[in-house]
């Protein structure tokens, strides 16, 4: 029969793309957004933006230049296999943090409005095991899990934010292009944090049969992921003003709560956003957990990954119980994201790109094979 | 060396030496059969003389109730036992051929074959056959009288349809092919026979279109039919079970039906029939999560209709999955979500009601389904008690009585009415149980716990395969074309492609209906010329 075990499509590239950038943090990254931007906010997200897909071109000619290879393994190729092995850990331990990171923002969010008499133990682990289930079933299994996941997420979500329109002060956004080059600069520090993600791709197109293919759908996932960003950047200024969005952490979460249609069925729709909101936390959270515990096997060794997903579930338990609250979880989160995220995804791949074009690596021993 | 043994052991080596040959003697033939058939007192043995001199000595043995004794009197007995002595003695002749003039000559039967050897002619006896035993001659004639007591064609009772043909598959296999037969007149339509169980020897048929169906697909359902080693096979579910992917998932990954059309539907998607002897369920491999929801009756009536009452199927689906769940994650956890009103008149109708929402739901949810479970296996006649008992006595005394609260009863009866939308049987009965684990986990963590749940089920369908085919393409392995006939279901001019992703010949139909206007135009134009002709 048809084994096509450990492929994914195009599509499902995109479909990465999309479930892994946006998640828990979306709510958040409004906040963010405006409180250095200002009411500008959504032009520079969205130029920002292009900037990353250009960046993730860049990641892509990386990974053409070793089909059907994932990072863990042409990275042995680039510098040696023991350097090789070492970044991997370090980058298996950045993306390990990340995701402990998204559990906890997310379990944070949850107690506020969803479960605020649940401990946080249990929201934590609950949502790791269910990920641990679909971890196990190999990327296939994430591929296919993001893909029929995203409708689920984004049509009634989109149909959530349409419902305030209402609520909506078109005027709030003027004056535009004010003091644009402070504006960029400021945002700057805080893109890693809402783009981060891009570097999951090194691991993912070595799961695709033709990596040349992987250029359209992360550029359109890419321009999803941007437009969601710029919209709900957008919906955030006109909804509350530039000055009022930075006293509320979830400026999200508090416009689908002020939404009140009479004769709608439903009074509070912040608790049924959340709701779904969980689903992209979720992919968010297996995708990096499938690299988490594919590239270790691959750094000890082994051909299958299934035997490490279990065991990791502490290592992500523990990290993510570190924050003794929310604004500890934001500060470390900044630091992070700010300081390292970058690395991971800008730095690290051109670095990588630059030795294989030098040492031309990879094409030339693809030639003879 | 019993005879299973000896026949499983000719099978794998394909070794026909193993078998017992067959002697010349028909005494000798005759003890060793009555050997074999022991104590098997339905078994009759014929004996006969054939000949103006009545010196040829002939026998027949046959299963009793498992032949046509008509067929067998007039065809057999009465042209070798009297039409034979009409014939002027030639007796060189006779000696020398009388096995090809009885062979070819004598017995006016469409089905008729010769074998060697007794573990053949005994499996044939049992199979309904007759075999032909002829003293001074090796060879064994094997007679097809097959007349056992069946069951007519008639509606399936399973998947009714308003509108479409009436006709299912009954409990003999030969009625079974014939009915799809009738439907696809394709010589590419393939139809292999094996037969399954060391004991039951049942006959098993996988129908197939030659250059539509994957040769892969066909040779891994030939592969895994093989593997079973089985004392016997009593209903196609044995099969399934054997050869599905995952024994362990709640959902069924082959799909039954007791339509012919349903099969010939499938055959031309490209998917692989799996036919069994003995049972009106055929099995059609591979399935998707899509197949479940689809119903013959959507591709008899006109497409609009069909796709909203798809869609409908679909809402019930999902009804019949998450109502009580949310039910409870609502009231018990969020209760904000909902407008302060309803909140008071739940508030209001759950007053009195001793348990929390879980518990309500499961003696709710528990009673129906033992009220179903009840249902099913009564006698008409006692079934309508049920009835009484279940929506007086258990829903009415039930609300009074103050355990449960009225609206409570009416998720239940609305999930149990959705369920029952579900047109296949086997995967309502999934989504039945995934209810139960629904209703814990909104139970322990509300909407939270219920959307892990629903996850968790998602993941599930994720992993699963059915021969070889994601269980939820087409919404995974995204192909826009597959789209067509998911949840819609559009004309069938729009569905240019056979549907599943595995098949060779990928057009199924030439859209002309360009043509129809053509024609019309054309038929305008040819009048308008007549009528001037005419007026000439």
């Amino acid at each position: 029969m048809i084994k096509n075990n450990d492929i994914i499509s195009p599509y499902q590239i995109s479909m990465i793309v999309i479930m892994t950038m946006i998640g828990a943090s979306a709510f958040h990254f409004v906040h963010d957004a405006v409180a250095r931007s200002g009411n500008d906010g959504w032009i520079v997200v969205g130029i920002y933006g292009l900037l990353n897909i250009v960046a993730a071109w860049l990641l892509i000619s990386l990974n053409v230049r070793f089909p059907g290879k994932t990072f863990p393994e042409y990275i042995q190729e680039i510098i040696g296999v023991i350097p090789g092995k070492i970044v991997t850990i370090i980058f298996i331990a950045y993306i390990a943090i990340i995701t402990a990171y998204e559990v906890r923002e997310f379990t944070e969010v949850a107690k506020m409005f969803l479960l605020p008499r649940t401990p946080t133990e249990i929201i934590m682990l609950t949502l790791i095991l269910t990920c641990v289930y679909v971890v196990r079933g190999g990327v296939e299994c994430v591929g296919r899990i993001v893909e029929i996941t995203f409708p689920l997420v984004f049509i009634p979500f989109f149909l959530i934010l349409l419902a305030g329109i209402t609520n909506l002060e078109l005027t709030n956004i003027f004056p535009l292009f004010r003091d644009m080059p402070n504006k960029f600069i400021n945002m700057a520090p805080d893109i890693p944090h809402a783009f981060f993600g891009i570097e999951y791709l090194l691991f993912y197109i070595g799961f695709m049969g033709k990596p040349q293919k992987a250029y359209k759908p992360v550029t359109l996932g890419l321009l999803f992921v941007t437009g969601f960003y710029v919209l709900i950047t957008f919906i955030g200024i006109t909804a509350f003003g530039a000055d009022a969005v930075p006293k509320y952490i979830w400026p999200l979460l508090s416009y689908i709560r002020d939404i009140n249609i009479p004769g709608l069925f439903l009074e509070r729709l912040d608790g049924v956003a959340l709701a779904i909101w969980v689903i992209t936390v979720f992919t968010t959270i297996i995708t990096g957990y499938f690299i988490i515990s594919y590239s270790f096997s691959k750094v000890i060794g082994t051909k299958e990954h299934k035997q490490y997903v279990l065991p990791m579930v502490t290592v992500i338990f523990y990290l993510a119980l570190q924050p003794d609250g929310l604004a500890q979880l934001y500060d470390w989160g900044n630091i992070m994201f700010k300081y390292v995220s970058g690395v991971f995804m800008y730095l690290l791949p051109i670095l990588l790109l630059i030795i294989t074009v030098i040492g031309k690596r990879g094409g030339s021993r693809n030639e003879k094979a | 060396m019993g005879l299973f043994t000896r026949r499983k052991l000719a099978e794998e080596k394909k070794d026909e030496s193993q078998k017992i040959k067959s002697s010349k003697s028909l005494s000798e033939n005759i003890g060793l059969v009555k050997k074999y058939l022991k104590d098997c007192d339905d078994i009759v043995y014929k004996e006969f003389r054939v000949g103006l001199e009545q010196k040829l000595e002939f026998t027949l043995v046959y299963t009793d109730g498992m032949i046509d004794r008509d067929f067998i009197v007039d065809s057999v007995l009465g042209e070798l036992m009297i039409h034979a002595r009409e014939v002027p003695p030639d007796p060189p002749q006779l000696k020398d051929k009388l096995f090809e003039l009885v062979r070819y000559g004598a017995i006016p039967s469409v089905e008729i074959k010769e074998i060697d050897n007794l573990d053949d002619a005994v499996l044939a006896i049992l199979t309904g056959d007759v075999i032909l035993f002829m003293d001074g001659i090796e060879k064994l004639l094997v007679i097809g009288a097959k007349g056992w007591p069946t069951r007519g064609v008639s509606e399936p009772s399973t998947e009714s349809v308003i509108k479409g043909p009436r006709d299912g598959f009954t409990e003999t296999y030969r009625f079974n092919t014939a009915l799809v037969r009738r439907r696809i007149r394709d010589p590419k339509l393939k139809l292999k026979q094996m037969q399954i169980g060391r004991r039951s020897c049942t006959d098993i048929g996988i129908m197939y279109i030659e250059d539509i169906a994957m040769e892969s697909l066909v040779e891994e359902v030939q592969r895994r039919l093989k593997t079973i080693d089985i004392d016997a096979i009593l209903e196609s579910g044995y099969i399934e079970e054997l050869i599905e992917d995952n024994s362990f998932s709640l959902f069924p990954q082959v799909k039954f039906t007791e339509r012919p059309d349903k099969v010939a539907a499938a055959l031309l998607e490209g998917r692989v029939v799996i036919m069994v002897d003995n049972t009106p369920f055929a099995i059609i491999v591979p399935v998707t999560v899509t197949s479940f929801f689809q119903a013959a009756e959507d591709y008899y009536i006109r497409w609009l209709p069909a796709t909203i009452l798809r869609l409908l199927r679909y809402i019930a689906g999902v009804v019949t999955l998450i109502a009580p769940a949310t039910y409870i994650a609502v009231t018990a956890y969020h209760p904000g979500i909902l407008p302060s009103e309803l909140v008071l008149s739940i508030a209001a109708a759950r007053e009195g009601v001793p348990f929390p929402a879980v518990i309500e739901a499961l003696i709710m949810e528990i009673t129906f389904e033992l009220l179903r479970e009840a249902g099913v296996r009564l006698p008409v006649l006692i079934g309508g008690v049920v009835g009484i008992v279940g929506g007086l006595v258990i829903g009415q005394a039930a609300v009074e009585a103050g355990i449960v609260s009225p609206i409570m009863v009416i998720i239940v009866a609305v999930t149990a009415i959705a369920s029952f939308s579900i047109p296949d049987y086997a995967f309502s009965n999934a989504f039945r149980l995934f209810r139960f684990l629904l209703i814990f986990s909104a139970g322990f963590l509300g909407l939270y716990g219920m959307i892990l749940m629903i996850l968790l089920i998602l993941g599930h369908m994720a992993k699963l395969k059915s021969f070889g085919v994601p269980y939820l393409s087409p919404f995974v392995s995204f192909v826009s074309s597959d789209m067509k006939d998911t949840v819609p279901r559009l004309p069938l001019f729009l569905m240019r492609k056979r549907p599943l992703q595995t098949v060779r010949d990928k057009i199924r139909l030439v859209n002309n209906r360009h043509l129809i206007n053509q024609l019309e135009a054309d038929a305008e134009a040819s009048n308008k010329r007549r009528d001037n002709s005419d007026k000439k």
